[in-house]
């Protein structure tokens, strides 16, 4: 599997080179300042670099960028503890439980938590991408829709454990979510839902939506609050109680694993990636928990599931770039795009031809992934600031934010009015105790479950049986139905003992 | 301890049942988009490619919705408005109040950004807002309204690739 003379060769040019180690600490620093920043997502903070990276050489513009890329992984957790709004799409189930714990005055502890599982998420996915680069890019090339629609069916299994205490009430938040997420131009060509209205054509932009939803309606009821900890005790930062969070995560081997190995596979497919990769692990993180009822009101290993996964499907979606050639997300394509500039075509050929490139790019993203660890303290120091500042001066800078933000994904006043009206359905759904993020579950997923059952369905001709000619989604499902089976009968079996101790007692 | 027992005009016989008028509203808001969502997707064409998803999953919204329902109403546990309920349901108004002011304030924000500019927009929102939200020291208010202004502006226009429409900056 190892190539053991391009390893050595890889660590020549690293030891050998300053210039490819001077970019890692400036590209964290930037990767977690915009990862951080509500609306700028990471491909921005990678556009806005990639014209700097012409004047360097291949190696060093690479770790640049991939040193941006692995600071924003985890600069999203940051506002998605402290204000609700994940800075990235791949925060928002970093919200669920990561916002609870601050509310509590558990702000030091869940930021600790969300970076250790960032940094090992990270170790994780490189140290697999190391060894099995070339098998795993050949299994994702054997993803088709039906898969990505299994994926994307498996992500709806969310919106079972986000319902709250009316199942119906929250099954409606994910449905409407979902039909929310279908309006516009469909992959067919039909337009349903706009009202006219030309920007919604490709339909309701999901990250000032997101906002709106999250975090706004939050802010409208924290008008009346004095801070965000009432609690003034429980507003101090500390780097002790930090690290007593990052102590906590490391409690849950399991639960960081298994949110790695989903990160890694989810992140590896092509158009799918962190978004999707958060969401599943948290969901299976609270399935196969002993104390579910407690996620979504502070539970670290919420922030523990969906940090490791966004993590760790930075190496996935490496994977299928430097295997394939092929971006696995926005991110990744700005990458392609910084190997065009240096007239490197990635996959097969740059893999075999070389190997001492890549394995040397691996060695640095290990480099990195250890240098977020220290970075991100003191980053998550200085923002940790933001509890100490009154509710009655951060609800409007946060509102400014959001919409400046929010104006910064299309350029058009449509994010802001997008943010407006979904923070006024959030707040109205979180009211009447309606789940939010089971609404923003079904927005994020609702175009990605219709433009692949419309895939599947012109493969298919409509016919069922395709799907015994697809091996890989058929285990996929049989999968998810044994683990959902499994898990129903341990509850069941928990219920049963339950009930005989109570009639005993 | 004095406590006045008293019955307003407004309040409901115990027992009564009583509709969640919030909830309701939100409820028939919620509903009435999918099934005009429906009808629109369904004028659109009755095409498999275009109604795959959308069909199903709106029926089963509304269905949803009619489950949904019942909890719009309950009956009214049987119990006296004492001085001190009194003066929860009129903080509890005057928060909603705050609250519809600050969301008609952010309204106006969003809607005129374009015409106002991002500058004077977002000066004029955040001291109003702030103002909302109870800060009555007008030097805190103008100088953080100010400096966060700034910052702002100059901050995302250095990192957006978009010009932002301005008036004076």
């Amino acid at each position: 599997m190892l190539d053991v003379p391009a390893l050595v060769s890889a660590l020549e040019i690293l030891s050998s080179s300053w210039s490819a180690w001077v970019w890692v600490i400036p590209g964290l620093l930037i990767g977690l300042f915009f990862g951080a920043m509500p609306g700028i997502s990471i491909t921005m903070a990678m556009a806005i670099c990639l014209p700097m990276t012409l004047y360097m050489e291949f190696l060093p513009a690479i770790i640049f960028l991939t040193s941006i890329y692995t600071g924003a992984g985890f600069g999203g957790a940051v506002p998605a503890v402290l204000i609700n709004i994940p800075g990235t799409t791949a925060a928002v189930a970093t919200t669920f439980d990561g916002y609870p714990m601050a509310r509590k005055g558990m702000h030091n502890e869940a930021l600790g938590a969300g970076l250790s599982a960032s940094v090992i998420g990270v170790l994780l996915s490189y140290i697999l991408l190391f060894l099995t680069i070339v098998p795993m890019a050949e299994i994702v090339l054997k993803m088709g829709p039906l898969e990505m629609l299994v994926v994307a069916i498996w992500g709806m299994m969310l919106l079972g454990s986000l319902t709250g205490d009316s199942m119906a009430r929250g099954l409606l938040a994910g449905t409407f979510g979902v039909l929310l997420g279908t309006i516009g131009m469909n992959t067919a060509g039909f337009i349903r839902g706009t009202m006219g209205i030309p920007w919604l054509l490709d339909g309701i932009s999901v990250v000032p939506a997101m906002m709106g939803l999250l975090a706004a309606s939050q802010l409208f009821m924290l008008v009346n609050t004095p801070y965000l900890i009432e609690n003034e005790a429980a507003r101090q930062i500390s780097l002790l109680r930090i690290m007593s969070g990052v102590r906590m995560s490391l409690r849950y081997p399991v639960v960081m694993l298994r949110g790695s190995v989903i990160g890694i596979v989810i992140g590896a497919v092509p158009g799918v990636g962190a978004s999707i990769a958060n969401l599943l692990a948290y969901a299976e993180a609270k399935r196969t928990s002993p104390d579910p009822e407690t996620f979504g009101k502070g539970n670290v290993k919420g922030v523990v599931a969906s940090e490791s996964a966004n993590s760790s499907a930075e190496g996935g979606s490496m994977a299928t770039l430097f295997a394939l050639g092929i971006p696995g997300g926005s991110a990744t394509a700005i990458m392609l795009a910084a190997f065009a500039m240096h007239n490197v075509v990635g996959g097969p050929q740059f893999i075999s031809d070389q190997r001492h490139v890549v394995y040397a790019i691996l060695f640095s993203e290990l480099a990195q992934s250890i240098l977020l660890f220290p970075v991100g303290i003191a980053f998550c120091m200085a923002a940790a600031y933001i509890v100490r500042v009154p509710m009655r001066l951060l609800v409007p800078a946060v509102l400014v934010v959001a919409t400046f933000g929010s104006y910064a994904v299309d350029g058009n006043v449509s994010g802001p009015i997008t943010l407006f009206v979904f923070s006024i359905i959030g707040w109205a759904m979180v009211r009447y105790e309606y789940p939010v993020a089971a609404t923003v579950v079904g927005l994020l997923l609702g175009r990605l479950l219709e433009n692949n059952a419309i895939n599947t369905y012109q493969i298919s001709g409509g016919d069922p049986a395709y799907i015994l000619e697809r091996p890989a989604a058929v285990a996929v499902l049989v999968l998810m139905a044994l683990s959902f089976g499994a898990t129903a009968w341990a509850q069941h079996k928990g219920r049963t003992r339950q009930r005989a101790g109570q009639v005993q007692g | 301890m004095t406590e006045r027992h008293a019955r307003t005009p407004a309040q409901p016989l115990a027992g009564a049942v009583e509709i969640d008028w919030g909830q309701l509203l939100l409820l028939a808001f919620i509903g009435g988009w999918i099934l005009v969502f429906l009808l629109d997707a369904r004028s659109t064409s009755l095409s498999v490619h275009n109604l795959l998803l959308v069909e199903p999953a709106a029926i089963i919204g509304l269905l949803l919705c009619v489950a949904v329902l019942p909890q719009c109403f309950r009956r009214r546990a049987v119990s006296v408005a004492t001085e001190e309920a009194l003066a929860k349901r009129r903080r509890e108004r005057a928060e909603l109040a705050n609250i519809a002011l600050l969301a008609a304030a952010f309204g106006a924000f969003v809607s005129t950004l374009e015409t106002v500019g991002f500058d004077v927009g977002c000066w004029l929102f955040t001291a109003v807002a702030i103002y909302i939200c109870g800060e009555r020291r007008w030097w805190v208010n103008l100088s953080f309204t100010t400096v966060l202004t700034l910052v702002l502006i100059y901050g995302y226009r250095a990192m957006i690739p978009f010009p932002f429409p301005l008036t004076v900056l």
